[in-house]
């Protein structure tokens, strides 16, 4: 396996992710731990899944590819997610690398994560202008 | 698939719980009302394969280490991580 440990504030590691939902078209992917660095603020995480082992995630947090990005969670959302009135989810983004080395961060539909249950969701931002292919730089 | 024919203003069921309104037809547009319940999700189609596409490829990436997607994250974007969170709105339907 790859270079695992990835330092990502927030959520523990050794916790599992539950998507009681999946993620959007992939409805069996459930279940997810997330893998974390030992180098210290590394702020790309690894989130791998349990129930298909070939589904890995490279997630990191959306605000370093856009630092205005401060998604509104649907009342939806937040019932999905068992959220308390005030409180707020960790929100990771996927990021995908192409075969020619280029970076893309999904920020149409992030990942939010309930800490207090570790159960998540994945969102769709259909309102807002976010790309699901936002350019972030070069591998390499 | 199941065809079927609908005026404004008619309706058609989906089970029990979801309810689908032709509301009207303007030009080449046809408006919809939905009701479902709350734990329903209503996604245009464009949206949903944009988003399964993205799926698909972060989940089987092409291999790089996270110290090397996080330095080039780093140089992209000229950041380096914080503690500081910023709010995250939470809105009513």
């Amino acid at each position: 396996m790859e270079a695992p440990a990835l330092s990502l504030p927030d959520v523990d590691a050794a916790s599992v992710i539950s998507f009681p939902d999946g993620l959007v078209g992939c409805g069996d992917w459930k279940h997810f731990v997330l893998l974390t660095s030992d180098e210290e603020d590394l702020p790309v995480g690894v989130l791998q899944c349990i129930d298909e082992p070939a589904v890995r995630f490279m997630v990191t947090d959306p605000r370093l590819v856009d630092s205005s990005y401060s998604p509104s969670i649907s009342l939806e959302d937040q019932l999905a997610l068992g959220l308390a009135p005030d409180a707020r989810p960790v929100i990771y983004c996927t990021l995908t690398i192409a075969s020619d080395g280029s970076i893309t961060a999904n920020l149409l539909g992030p990942l939010a994560i309930n800490e207090r249950t570790r159960q998540a969701r994945q969102l769709v931002l259909a309102d807002g202008d976010y790309s699901a292919r936002h350019p972030v730089g070069q591998v390499g | 698939m199941l065809v079927l024919s609908r005026r404004p203003e008619q309706s058609f069921r989906l089970g029990d719980d979801i309810i689908v309104t032709v509301l009207g037809i303007d030009g080449d547009r046809v408006k919809l009302g939905i009701r479902a319940p709350r734990d329903v999700v209503v996604l245009r189609q464009e949206l949903f394969q944009e988003l399964h596409d993205a799926n698909s490829d972060a989940a089987s990436n092409t291999p790089a280490s996270t110290e090397v997607v996080a330095a080039a994250l780093r140089r992209a974007t000229g950041k380096v991580p914080s503690e500081n969170s910023s709010e995250i709105a939470v809105v009513g339907a």
